[in-house]
């Protein structure tokens, strides 16, 4: 027994005794000022660096990107483009399926490649990154910056930058959007109207539900589908179809949460519940399992985003038409609510050739780089172009045509605070089960808000 | 060289490299957590801002911490108790009784420890699916009605329906040590209790639980210590916590603060949570386990 004590002493000793030299080791922030690179040469360069021939390209210039969903041939084939227009520039591809990873502790380090797309799982979360600094502050440059075919870029993109605190540090380069997913067969088989707004919705889905099938089925583990689809762009159109209201939300606005419009739409979801539209199965169901449950007809809708049609291809049973509505939540003759998903490409507070990076932004938000894009990957890239006659998906250019709709607001890409995205997630969902009520949504989700602000 | 110091180069060649491999992948990432459970730190940058016990008293006042915490012990008391009934049970059938077939069915038992958690958990869910589900079409089927519970959705039901594949994952291996423990009982004790007329549950009670009860012992620990880390994986595969941190625990809270939530400094403290609750656990168990140990010889 003594024998035990005494082994068990002298590793607690131990413990205390590392932390102690751990301790001394001091912190890890890295207070040395930033070097430059001596390959990077930018002589000459102007602040906006638009002009073809102004600024010298030249040096080593790392881009870090995902091999996910979207593959790597729209990125391998601009980054050749890129090399044939400036040969000088010696380019390193930080690249792969886990990519995010393994560049992990090169951005701990302090040594991160200059270009980054944030894309997939493990990506940089684009708040926290801001707040410690990582990112570059594009917001001079990007006001006059042009594509290589001498277009502004603000003026060429679908959906605008997100700001933070009036700055722009990444730009939006993929575009989907969130909405309301059905089968275009299915309700023309059955003679159902596609809702145009709430009243409309909750119209046929007392039809639906009289057929047998239930009307609406959500990714009940993965809320963040019906926050997008259906709860936001309730928020905005409760608020008279002015989306600066999702701002105002992204940026924990004191009392903003228990504003007139968040209760509105809060509502409309308990109606949805009272009224037994949505699957009661949903709340154990994750996005693959609910859009299977939706594909096999067991409900009629689901809110989801662009990619469903993709991802669910293999599953998807013959004669299935994937139709979406932008939003289902507007008053009768109301405007459409069409919530962006975006995924944007940044540059490195520590690029060692941040002008190959903005050069790189420059000469891929082109109409002919938004084809290619549309061509490799059946996906949206972020610029306005006319796809007719292209490879995109049918969804994606039917949904891209509400864009350029006058009777269509398009909300801001916000992103939410971490911790203020799971608490809305979680309370939406016990809303939506009825284990709560609005007010005590509300009560939680502006808790969160202040604790989260408490810590920006 | 003396015989002593020959000796004692001996030991320290058996000793030497054992101590630094534990030095390196155990005692220093305990360490290295403790350091950073200090700081606010995303887990993805260099800046690290020095919090002290910031981190403690934010979890001090997390009703998330106390709903794992809780969480945890329900499932490790669960397991505990379904998983050593069911594997002495199996394990006393498997050898006391003359069953047919018995090899298969230690096969059959032990079929779940060789896959992966992982595997085990998507099966369940596909079990547990509301609509799909192969639980509620028996329901339905038994009942002559539609039965459409989620069980993985609703918090009623949501932690109690971890617990079969959490159970069901590790009798297998808990009944193969208890095989073992029973084979090694002379054959002779519960020849001379036949002789006394001790029929089958006086022989269970009097010879081989006794005499199992160090073995069991260690496996007790093993599966409290096992889960308080190990509900990772199920919680993971089958509800991430959800809904509305139902059946949220200590492990998975962590993993979701740090790489999802961006507070590595934050997940660390809750590691060292995690570190202090298994220590304290087994040196509770140990004590009263000892106890019975007494009681019984």
């Amino acid at each position: 027994m003594n024998k035990k004590k005494l082994s068990f002493l002298s590793l607690v000793v131990l413990l205390i005794l590392t932390i102690g030299l751990t301790g001394c080791g001091g912190s890890n922030k890295s207070t040395e000022p930033e070097k430059s690179s001596p390959s990077a040469s930018t002589p000459g360069s102007s602040p906006s660096g638009t002009e073809d021939s102004g600024p010298v390209i030249a040096g080593d210039f790392e881009v870090q990107y995902c091999v996910g969903g979207y593959g790597d041939a729209w990125q391998k084939s601009m980054l050749a483009q890129f090399k044939a227009k400036y040969p000088d520039v010696n380019i390193k591809e930080s690249a792969g399926p886990k990519i995010n990873d393994q560049m992990k502790p090169r951005w701990i380090q302090g040594d991160p490649p200059d270009l980054i797309f944030i894309d997939c799982a493990g990506g940089l979360d684009v708040l926290q990154a801001i707040k410690d600094n990582q990112l570059m502050d594009l917001t001079e440059w990007f006001k006059t910056a042009q594509n290589t075919d001498g277009e502004l870029i603000s003026d060429s993109l679908i959906a605008p930058p997100q700001s933070y605190d009036g700055k722009t540090y990444a730009i939006p380069y993929v575009f989907g959007s969130w909405g309301t997913f059905y089968d275009q067969a299915l309700f023309k088989k059955n003679s159902w109207e596609v809702p145009t707004d709430f009243d409309s919705f909750l119209a046929v889905s007392d039809k639906i539900k009289a057929s047998g099938m239930t009307p609406y089925i959500h990714t009940g583990v993965h809320m963040g589908y019906f926050l997008g689809g259906f709860l936001f762009p309730g928020i905005v159109s409760a608020n008279g179809d002015d989306p600066s209201i999702m701002q105002d939300m992204a940026a924990m606005k004191p009392g903003i949460f228990k504003s007139e419009p968040v209760m509105k739409a809060l509502q409309q979801v308990v109606t949805m519940r009272d009224k037994g539209f949505i699957d009661k199965a949903a709340v154990a169901l994750n996005h693959t399992d609910s859009q299977i449950q939706f594909v096999q007809h067991k409900d009629a809708f689901i809110p989801n985003g662009l990619w469903v049609e993709n991802e669910m291809n293999k599953d998807t049973p013959a004669g299935f038409e994937f139709g979406v509505i932008p939003s289902i939540t507007q008053a009768s003759g109301g405007k459409y609510i069409a919530n962006p998903y975006t995924t944007p490409v940044a540059v490195a507070q520590k690029a060692k050739n941040p002008e190959a990076a903005k050069a790189f932004i420059q000469f891929m938000f082109t109409k002919k780089s938004a084809i290619e894009w549309a061509e490799l990957t059946g996906a949206l890239l972020n610029v306005k172009v006319d796809l007719n006659g292209t490879k995109a998906s049918g969804l994606s250019m039917s949904a891209s045509k509400y864009y350029s709709s006058p009777d269509l607001v398009v909300l801001p890409a916000v992103t939410f605070n971490a911790d203020l995205q799971k608490e809305m997630e979680n309370a939406t969902l016990a809303l939506s089960d009825g284990k709560i009520t609005p007010e005590q949504w509300v009560e939680r989700v502006d808790k969160a808000s202040e604790k989260a602000r408490g810590k920006s | 060289m003396t015989a002593k110091q020959k000796r004692g180069l001996f030991i320290a060649s058996f000793i030497l490299p054992t101590l630094v491999l534990y030095c390196i992948f155990t005692l220093y990432p305990i360490v290295k957590a403790l350091y950073i459970s200090l700081f606010d730190w995303s887990g993805s940058s260099e800046n690290m801002d020095f919090v002290g016990l910031a981190n403690f008293r934010e979890m001090y006042a997390d009703p998330i911490i106390y709903k794992s915490i809780s969480n945890d012990y329900f499932l490790i008391f669960w397991k505990v108790i379904g998983i050593m009934i069911m594997a002495i049970f199996f394990a006393v059938a498997l050898t006391r009784f003359k069953m047919r077939g018995a090899n298969f069915y230690r096969v059959v038992f032990f079929f779940p420890n060789v896959l992966s958690i992982v595997v085990i958990a998507v099966l369940w869910r596909f079990i547990y699916n509301p609509s799909l589900g192969f639980l509620n079409g028996f329901l339905s089927f038994i009942l002559n009605r539609k039965v459409e519970i989620p069980w993985l959705g609703d918090s009623q039901y949501s932690l109690w329906a971890l617990l079969p594949p959490a159970i069901w994952s590790g009798i297998g291996f808990f009944m193969i040590l208890m095989i073992a423990a029973i084979k090694s009982i002379p054959a002779a004790l519960y020849e001379s209790a036949e002789m006394d007329g001790a029929r089958q549950w006086k022989q269970f009670t009097n010879i081989t639980l006794p005499l199992i009860w160090e073995q069991v012992k260690v496996s007790v620990v093993l599966i409290v210590i096992t889960s308080l880390n190990g509900s990772f994986a199920i919680v993971s595969v089958m509800t991430e916590g959800g809904p509305d941190n139902s059946t949220q625990v200590l492990g998975y809270y962590l993993y979701q603060m740090g790489f999802k939530q961006y507070h590595m400094g934050y997940a660390s403290s809750i590691g060292v949570l995690i570190l202090v609750l298994s220590l304290i656990t087994t040196v509770i168990l140990q004590r009263l386990m000892k106890r019975e140990v007494v009681e019984v010889s």
